[in-house]
């Protein structure tokens, strides 16, 4: 156990963790401003910024003895008796003067600048900086460079913090960007032929601590103080990255990754980042129709659910097809509704979107090829349910047998996720019923075309391929005539009150074994399920595995 | 990038190996590299840095990072056949070297960084060539020129063919 | 006048003077031979310690204390890297031996590679000097061939390959490990110590890093001893536990304002006025000396009346200076002004700046420009308070960059403008009347 002292408060520190002086102060409530550090990224220690005073405490006096030069805190490892001052005057004039060389030359760009508000030069310079200008004074605003299909480069904004190029060598392993020349005439740049053209470039703008390199997809869009986060988990593929959706007033503007040691760390994928865009695609189905031969007529919600619900009783042997983009609590109310209806029916998963291989980069990032947030939680419960898992095939194959009479279809797949030859094999049912995002040829066959959710309009839990369970509560309203997956399915269930998406959650731990370990709660960066299945939990473990 | 015909010929590609033995990394041999298309081409053009990383199999932007840090390789286009590097360090320029330039320049007709029309010198400023002894002193080519006067710089350019 | 044999420059009027055939006729490497013959690589690096050697780089580091800092019992690979970069300017002496006596610089890396068990060495040899790069070229070539280098030298089991590393005109170069950066591939960045070369350096292994000059005086202590080496120069100040003294020949070069530029050899601790009247020929035109800059354009000014300080490692101290530097001289006369030397100096650290720490490339692009305002007849006296605060801010002395190069940076600006503060006001007075006493931030004119 280390004992750090940092401006007279005590902190420990484990044997077993590596902290450095920023870290350590982290810890004891003490913000050391930086730039040019990441826990992510190798340590360049240039920036300056987080300079700060170190000693040593002798263990037997307590004698506190410091060293006359300042150290950067970034490069400077909290090990046992080392003492830190952050607040000193010294300290302070190093602070102001880092500040104020950073603005010498950089341009009068804050009322157009996209960072205004989350810039770190900004809010140093309130902090720590000098309050009048001495130097000349240069009016000017950035050039812009491309440098890439996503991102723009505000080049004299740049404060050649350098994290961009560290991240493109050691995280993304594309090395597209780099900084070109020498001294004060360094300028972020790319080869001709060379574009920032990785999966992870988007990440470079959360690392960006100005407003150097920027996002086209949110370039002017809006002012990041009208934005409310809310905590997510990207739906784009099973690796499940925690994610902050920002939105104003119901609409997403952007997508920022959230820190999660276990997932993603601190980064996302572009797919991730900006696959946000079917939310707010003016194509999506907005209100619920019922089919009668050839027309499709607009129906009202009241009294839908009931409806539905004693259309289902009459139709003989039911199935339902739960998308791996339901959520837990959704996949698991689904299923008992159906089964509570007919005790037989059966549950398939739907298709489970594959693309490519499974990709590894750096901090041990991966985007996975399976594009879905949920398969193993759907298949749990699944299970659970029928004691196997059918997959979309089987499902198929079953139809055409057909014993199957009457189908409720899960979809909420980004894009086109059925073809019309695969569509008709429903064709001999009695009753379909529909619920997705987008029209597709299944829709069109079904009785009751009910418009679903976007990832950002639910709230639920997603497993990913880890087995790791992440819940995440609503960030955005859907459009009026949307009902949300899970509240559908809590009214026809006959559930009391407005969906309780955390009281179907408590449910399903209580019933199947394999979500077990989220009973104690469910923390913000998701827990490991894997924890308690040595304890006999039914369902899969009781399959052979494939 | 269009399929040029490649400019760094087989000889270019020998000489940069011969540095291979020298190093454990193949990085250590760009600057040596660099310098040997320099002296070929008279400057390294992007196209030598896409080559180049195939040769040594590094991400061309990595050694165009190094190569731009240096400010002696030019990549607009070559250089004159005989670079002249006239210092502007505190020595020469106490004896009058910054004089010195400003003659030559106005002799040949062109300024510090550029190049005479028939390609045959280009002129930049050096900063300390270590040759304080004989200041005001230019290096052209691998000749240093000592002890710099007007009529010496009139000899020179007398002496260029 | 000073009564003393030139040991360092022995060599250098005689005739091929780089030949390994002339070199070996004046008694050379028969102190490689010797060494090889029978003493240990531990004794050797005890006698560069006894003789209290400082590096003749600038910084004059103790080198068998550098030495030293190749972690106990390591046997994995070992790196010497020959700094021969010699960038800092008014500096020459190393290009000197280079081209007239590199077999003298030679054995002594190997002497230093010997003692320190690299086995490899890199001579970072800036490519500003073609005649040096052929003459070390042709001196290694001779050395290979007469089985100084290459496998098992003599026969001793010691084996050693010396290759030459050009540099493409970067002063920051010459920093230790912006120089290991550079043999690397990358941008010449110096890197953040701890850790140092000796435990991490070269390819991330121990290397150690020398000066020319301070390789060729291994050459002389191995042949001489170190008690001939440690009988000149100044002894370590009784008083003072933490000075190492300053021992030792020393090849001084001057250049500037006087009548005879050129290098001459001296035991450390001759002062300014010796080194300009007895070797420097006086001041030229019959003029005054208004000021020298003691040893390369970083280590700052001394003024006239500091001309009686003893050119060793702390003499330039204790009159403000950075230190010793290379000990080559810049003498500046009574009619030069001093905003030029200022403005040379910050053109050339704004243009030398590596860029990565905020303080320095900011620093020192701030200061050239506030130096060309103050030229160009805009100045503010209040500028030269301001000059003072970027030069006092910047350095590894207070902490604020990784390397020295700040340092070397701020010295010219706080001796300039500290020692002659009034010629500057008055150049300011004179050349902008109507506003050298406003306090406000001028418009800054196109970059």
């Amino acid at each position: 156990m280390a004992i750090v002292l940092i401006d007279q408060r005590e902190i420990e520190i484990g044997d077993d963790e590596h902290l450095n002086g920023i870290e350590a102060a982290e810890r004891a409530g003490i913000e050391i401003p930086h730039y040019c550090w990441h826990p992510g990224l190798s340590v360049a220690g240039s920036c300056r910024m987080c300079l700060v005073e170190m000693g040593t405490r002798d263990p037997g006096t307590g004698e506190i003895s410091m060293l006359p030069k300042l150290v950067p805190a970034c490069k400077t490892r909290a090990t046992d008796g080392i003492v830190f001052v952050t607040n000193s005057e010294k300290v302070q004039r190093a602070r102001a003067m880092v500040e104020e060389d950073l603005l010498l030359r950089h341009p009068i760009d804050c009322p157009i600048c996209d960072k205004a508000g989350e810039c770190s030069l900004q809010d140093y310079h309130f902090k720590y900086g000098r309050d009048r200008r001495r130097a000349d004074i240069r009016p000017f605003t950035s050039r812009r460079r491309e440098v890439g299909p996503e991102i723009t480069l505000f080049v004299d904004r740049c404060v050649q913090c350098t994290r961009c190029v560290r991240f493109t060598r050691e995280i993304s392993g594309t090395s597209e960007l780099f900084l070109s020349g020498r001294g004060a005439d360094g300028e972020i740049a790319v080869m001709p032929g060379f574009p920032l053209n990785n999966k992870l470039s988007g990440n470079v703008v959360d690392l960006c601590p100005v407003g150097a390199l920027g996002d086209k997809d949110f370039l002017y869009q809006q002012r990041v103080w009208f934005l409310e986060r809310h905590a997510a988990v990207c739906t784009g593929c099973a690796t499940g990255c925690s994610i902050w959706i920002e939105e104003n007033e119901d609409r997403v503007w952007r997508v920022k990754p959230r820190e999660n040691p276990h997932v993603n760390h601190w980064w996302i994928c572009n797919d991730g980042r900006y696959g946000y865009s079917h939310v707010h695609d003016s194509r999506r189905l907005t209100v619920p129709r019922r089919r009668d031969g050839d027309s499709a007529a607009v129906v009202d919600w009241t009294g839908l659910p009931e409806l539905l619900k004693s259309r289902l009783r009459e139709s003989g042997r039911l199935a339902a097809v739960l998308s791996p983009f339901l959520t837990v609590e959704e996949a698991y109310l689904l299923a008992k509704f159906v089964r509570q209806l007919d005790p037989q029916a059966q549950l398939a998963l739907g298709p489970v979107p594959t693309v490519g291989e499974d990709e590894e980069f750096g901090n041990q990032f991966s985007i996975s090829a399976e594009k879905c947030p949920n398969r193993l939680g759907v298949e749990q419960v699944i299970a659970h349910f029928t004691g196997q898992v059918i997959t979309f095939e089987q499902f198929l194959d079953e139809l055409e047998e057909g014993s199957i009479k009457a189908a409720w279809v899960s979809g909420g797949y980004k894009s086109d996720w059925i073809d019309e030859p695969t569509a008709r094999k429903f064709s001999g049912l009695e009753m379909l019923v529909v619920q997705d995002l987008f029209a597709s040829p299944l829709s069109q066959l079904a009785t009751f075309e009910l418009p679903g959710a976007a990832p950002a309009e639910r709230a639920g839990s997603y497993v990913n391929r880890a087995d790791r369970l992440q819940s995440i509560r609503r960030a955005v309203r859907p459009p009026g005539g949307v009902r949300v997956e899970g509240s559908l399915y809590w009214d026809l269930l006959a559930m009391q009150g407005l969906y309780n998406a955390p009281a179907a959650l408590d449910e399903v731990i209580e019933r199947i074994g394999y979500f077990a370990a989220a009973a104690p709660g469910v923390p913000e960066s998701g827990i490991d399920l894997k924890v308690n299945l040595l304890a006999d939990s039914g369902g899969l473990d009781k399959l052979d595995q494939a | 990038m269009s399929t040029t015909e490649r400019i760094l010929t087989d000889e270019i590609l020998d000489a940069v190996r011969e540095f291979f033995p020298r190093y454990p990394t193949r990085r250590a041999v760009v600057l040596p590299a660099l310098h040997v298309i320099n002296e070929r081409l008279g400057y390294v053009p992007e196209q030598a840095v896409v080559e180049l990383g195939e040769l040594l199999e590094l991400p061309p932007p990595e050694i165009q990072d190094t190569l731009s840090f240096y400010g002696f390789f030019k990549q607009d286009e070559p250089r004159g056949k005989l670079r002249v590097w006239v210092c502007r360090s505190i020595s020469c320029s106490a004896r009058g070297g910054e004089e010195m330039l400003e003659y030559l320049c106005r002799k040949l007709g062109i300024k510090p960084g550029q190049t005479t029309p028939d390609g045959r010198l280009s002129i930049e400023y050096a900063e300390c060539l270590g040759a304080c002894d004989y200041a005001p002193a230019m290096l052209a080519g691998d000749t240093l020129h000592k002890n710099l006067t007007r009529e010496k710089i009139d000899a020179f350019v007398d002496s260029l063919e | 006048m000073i009564d003393y044999q030139p040991v360092l420059l022995a060599n250098i009027g005689k005739k091929d003077s780089h030949a390994l055939a002339v070199y070996e006729a004046g008694g050379g490497y028969r102190t490689l031979k010797k060494v090889l013959g029978g003493t240990s690589p531990a004794d050797v690096a005890a006698a560069v310690r006894a003789s209290g050697l400082r590096g003749r780089g600038g910084a004059g580091f103790a080198t068998g204390l550098k030495w030293s800092f190749i972690p106990d019992r390591y046997s994995g690979q070992i790196y010497m890297c020959v700094n021969a970069d010699e960038s800092e300017p008014g500096t020459f002496c190393n290009r000197v031996l280079m081209e007239l006596d590199p077999h003298q610089v030679l054995e002594g890396i190997i002497l230093s590679c010997f003692a320190t068990a690299a086995d490899t060495a890199y001579i970072y040899l800036r490519c500003e000097y073609p005649l040096a790069y052929k003459r070390l070229q042709a001196a290694i070539g001779e050395c290979r061939a007469a089985g100084y280098l290459g496998e098992n030298i003599l026969g001793s089991g010691f084996s050693l390959e010396i290759h030459i590393h050009r540099g493409a005109a970067a002063y920051v170069c010459g920093e230790e490990t912006g120089l290991i950066e550079s043999i690397e591939g990358k941008r010449a960045c110096p890197r953040i110590k701890p850790p140092f070369p000796a435990v991490e350096g070269l390819f991330g292994k121990p290397t150690i890093v020398n000066n020319i000059e301070t390789l060729a005086c291994v050459t002389h202590i191995m042949t001489r001893g170190v008690d001939w080496f440690r009988s000149m120069g100044t002894p370590s100040d009784p008083k003072n536990p933490r000075d190492p003294g300053s021992y030792g020949p020393k090849i001084f070069g001057i250049s500037g304002h006087v009548n005879k530029p050129g290098y001459y050899e001296a035991p450390l601790g001759i002062t300014t006025r010796e080194l300009i009247n007895d070797f420097g020929g006086g001041v030229w035109k019959g003029r005054r000396a208004k000021a020298a800059v003691p040893g390369g354009i970083s280590t700052g000014l001394l003024t006239e009346a500091e001309f009686d300080l003893p050119l060793d490692f702390t003499g330039p101290i204790k009159a403000g200076c950075l230190g010793l530097g290379t000990g080559c001289m810049v003498v500046l006369d009574e009619t030069y002004p001093i905003i030029d030397f200022l403005h040379n100096s910050c053109r050339f650290f704004n243009h030398e700046s590596c860029g990565q720490c905020t303080p320095c490339r900011e620093g020192t692009r701030w200061a050239l420009e506030l130096v060309q305002r103050i030229r160009a007849g805009r100045g503010r006296i209040l500028d030269l308070d301001l000059l003072l605060e970027i030069a006092d801010g910047i350095g590894i002395i207070p902490g604020t960059t990784i390397c020295g190069l700040a340092d070397g940076a701020a010295w010219p600006i706080k001796m300039a403008i500290r020692k002659f503060r009034d010629e500057l006001e008055e150049y300011i007075k004179q050349t902008n009347p109507d506003g050298y006493a406003s306090t406000e931030p001028a418009l800054a004119t196109a970059q």
